[in-house]
């Protein structure tokens, strides 16, 4: 008796009780359905995470900053040194640091984060309060200022041409056409003059900017006087006109970290520009210094020179912070999620098991005087023992197969309804859950597993089956 | 010397209580005998079938088969022994219900390792030799006692044994069916030399028929007639 002969045998034994094998694969059905749909929502999350990461350039790029917030001391609540940990001494970020910082090899840019509050308009469409990021040329190659919707990224520090966000141009009451999510006014949006665009039209349109500056440079301001504008409007408007080049792509639940503008702009247009140094008002309470930056973007040319790269930046006493280093925390902690939502799975999988064994016990009992005719005629104890654990095996088999196409089915819709409910409109849609490779391939596994387990006990009672006693007639 | 019984001796334990179902049994069969074993309800002989059958070990004493020890064999040998050596048919004749007469023999086949795709060909065969042709694809429900017993027939004889053993075959057939079966169980000893040891209650039958039949009183051979 080959593998073949006991999986017809298994097959034909199961098909004859179909609604009691039916009810079995359901349990065993449902359980890798549940195991599975958790499982691939834990896996969807880190891959979600872990793409955000690559999306937003994180495992090449980090931001260092002119002051060193110990994270770890405030959240321990130590108010009381406080201002020491703001205090404590930190090169200042000037050109000729960035210029040093420039040379360290590894890096393949840098640049001041440069951002400052303006207005914007195009034709008769505005928006009032935005910031506008000033970026070199050369991250254009890099996500996610490569990720454009329609035209392209510019490509000159000093072009007059400017990237800007879809969710920008909706602020704008333009509603840019995307073919990834379709995009729709609500008669309020009508009302309120909103209209769909085509990405085309937009590109090669002009758009001013209108900045701020001081009326009175170089005076220190008081920044209480601004905050409380008692002292009537201290600024001056300028309009800068400029063209649009490119629309990036909005952005999804994951990926928001590295846009800080509404609108990109190359650097040296941007220091061409009457700005405020500061993008928010509060900054002025800060005590910085003429000619320092707040940050530097930092790009190196591979994920390998990191950690050189931020050790020779430390060196100059100046603080190095990248996201990535929450990464490994990030995924520690959905380790602990994953492992919570497999053991939900794992429990409905081992009800799935006594329903396994519960079945062959029964079907033993009943079969009691077949299983004596097996013997009778030749049947090893081996052998029989193999064919209820092949039945057992089949069951798991089959119950991976439909728990699996149950599992993901159920995510999908899951899927469906956060996406329609949850994401809000103007985000792109995400997909919560991964099913990679190992995850099909380690259900089944792990079905087949808790099946022979089950099928265990039941097989070695077969096999135990006292063929005189069976065989007795009465 | 097909067969040689030595001093068997088989007990039933219930708890510490011993229940002796054969006590010091002892005989011999050569190749192509027919032998009948009667004695009342309770005197041993399916015990004794059982034994020689290996579906059950012995208390003591020994069952020479072909010269080999079946006290000497582990429980695969013995389910070896099963498969090729003894061919065995019950009362109740003992078919699995859920497979057609067809597919009862080719389980016997399987078990014997027969090709799949021989198998039906084979159990065919059988079943005509039975003279079951017409009656290949019936379910044991849908056959009478003697289309029954000759299905299990046909199925002791898949592996080609050359001793059958079988426990009262006639004992729910009715006097015709049941001379038509002896007949069959003849045929098969006389063609094809297999050996037969035949269980019954028949003892006009038993003397008629066999060349030695053994009578079992209380798990002792009382009269070991010629
Ligand atoms: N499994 C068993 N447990 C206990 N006693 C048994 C068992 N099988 C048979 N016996 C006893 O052994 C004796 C012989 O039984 P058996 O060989 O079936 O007799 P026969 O076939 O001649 O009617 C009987 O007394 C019976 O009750
Ligand atoms: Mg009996």
């Amino acid at each position: 008796m080959n593998i073949s002969d006991m999986l017809i045998l298994a097959f034909a034994n199961l098909f004859r009780t179909k609604l009691r094998t039916f009810l079995t694969v359901l349990g065993v059905v449902i359980g890798i359905g549940a195991l599975s749909s958790m499982v691939s929502f834990g896996t969807g999350m880190e891959k979600n995470i872990s793409d955000a990461f690559k999306k937003n350039d994180l495992f090449t790029s980090f931001t260092v900053t002119a002051k060193e917030i110990d994270l770890e001391q405030l959240s321990e609540g130590n108010i009381e040194d406080f201002g020491k940990i703001l205090e404590k001494p930190t090169t200042p970020l000037t050109d000729s640091i960035l210029k040093k910082i420039q040379g360290i090899p590894g890096v393949e840019t840098a640049f001041p984060d440069i951002l400052f509050p303006s207005k914007l308009k195009i034709d008769e469409y505005y928006e009032t309060n935005t910031n506008v990021q000033a970026v070199p040329a050369k991250m254009g190659n890099y996500q996610p200022f490569n990720d454009l919707l329609a035209g392209e990224f510019f490509k000159d520090d000093s072009s007059n041409s400017v990237v800007i966000r879809w969710e920008t141009l909706k602020r704008m009451n333009l509603f840019v056409q995307d073919e990834e999510k379709s995009v729709s006014l609500t008669r309020e949006d009508s009302l309120r003059g909103a209209k769909i665009v085509h990405p085309d039209t937009l590109i090669g349109k002009s758009i001013q900017i209108i900045s701020k500056s001081f009326k009175r440079s170089g005076r220190p301001v008081n920044p209480l006087t601004l905050v409380m504008s008692s002292a009537g409007d201290p600024f001056n408007e300028t309009v800068t006109e400029l063209t649009i080049c490119g629309i990036l792509k909005r952005s999804d639940p994951f990926t928001n970290i590295r846009f800080r503008g509404g609108i990109i702009i190359p650097t040296k247009t941007a220091g061409a520009i009457p700005k405020l140094g500061f993008s928010s008002i509060w900054e002025l309470f800060d005590k910085k210094q003429k000619g320092t930056y707040n940050s530097f973007y930092i790009r190196v040319n591979k994920m390998e020179n990191m950690n050189f790269v931020r050790k020779e930046i430390e060196e100059m006493e100046i603080h190095a912070y990248s996201v990535s280093d929450q990464l490994k925390e990030i995924k520690r902690g959905l380790i602990i999620i994953d492992s919570l939502l497999g053991a939900i799975g794992t429990v409905a999988l081992i009800i799935a098991a006594l329903g396994i064994i519960n079945t062959m016990v029964m079907s033993i009992l009943e079969r009691t005087r077949e299983i004596g005719i097996m013997k009778a005629i030749g049947g090893s104890e081996k052998e029989i023992k193999l064919i209820f654990f092949v039945e057992a095996g089949f069951i798991g088999v089959i119950g991976a197969i439909f728990g699996l196409i149950l599992g993901w089915l159920v995510t999908r819709i899951a899927n469906r309804i956060i996406n329609a409910k949850l994401i809000p409109q103007d985000e792109l849609p995400v997909d919560l859950f991964y099913f990679p490779l190992w995850l099909l391939l380690g259900a089944t596994a792990f079905s087949i597993l808790i099946s022979l387990a089950a099928g265990l006990y039941p097989a070695i009672r077969a096999a135990r089956i006292d063929p005189v006693k069976a065989l007795r007639h009465d | 010397m097909l067969l040689k019984v030595y001093n068997l001796t088989k007990s039933y334990f219930k708890g510490k209580l011993e229940i002796p179902a054969l006590r010091e049994v002892s005989f011999e069969l050569s190749e192509g005998d027919f032998i009948s074993i009667v004695g009342k309800s309770g005197s041993g002989k399916s015990t004794l079938l059982n034994l020689i059958g290996g579906l059950d070990t012995a208390t003591s004493g020994h069952i020479y088969f072909r010269n080999k020890d079946l006290w000497d064999m582990s429980r695969t040998d013995l389910a070896q022994h099963r498969k090729y050596s003894v061919g065995m048919i019950f009362q109740s004749f003992n078919l699995i219900a859920s497979r057609n007469a067809v597919e009862n023999i080719t389980l016997a086949l399987t078990f014997g390792g027969v090709p799949r795709k021989d198998r039906k060909q084979i159990a065919i065969g059988l079943l005509s030799q039975v003279g079951l042709e017409h009656r290949i694809y019936h379910k044991p429900s849908e056959l009478s006692g003697g289309e029954a017993q000759r299905v299990a027939i046909a199925r002791a004889m898949a592996n080609n044994p050359s001793l059958i053993l079988a426990d009262e075959p006639t004992g729910n057939l009715d006097s015709i069916t049941s001379n038509e079966i002896i007949g069959l169980l003849q045929q098969l000893n006389k063609e094809h030399g297999i050996t037969v040891i035949m269980v019954t209650h028949d003892q006009e039958n038993a003397k008629r028929i066999s060349k030695k039949v053994i009578r079992l009183h209380d798990g002792r051979i009382v009269k070991d007639m010629e």
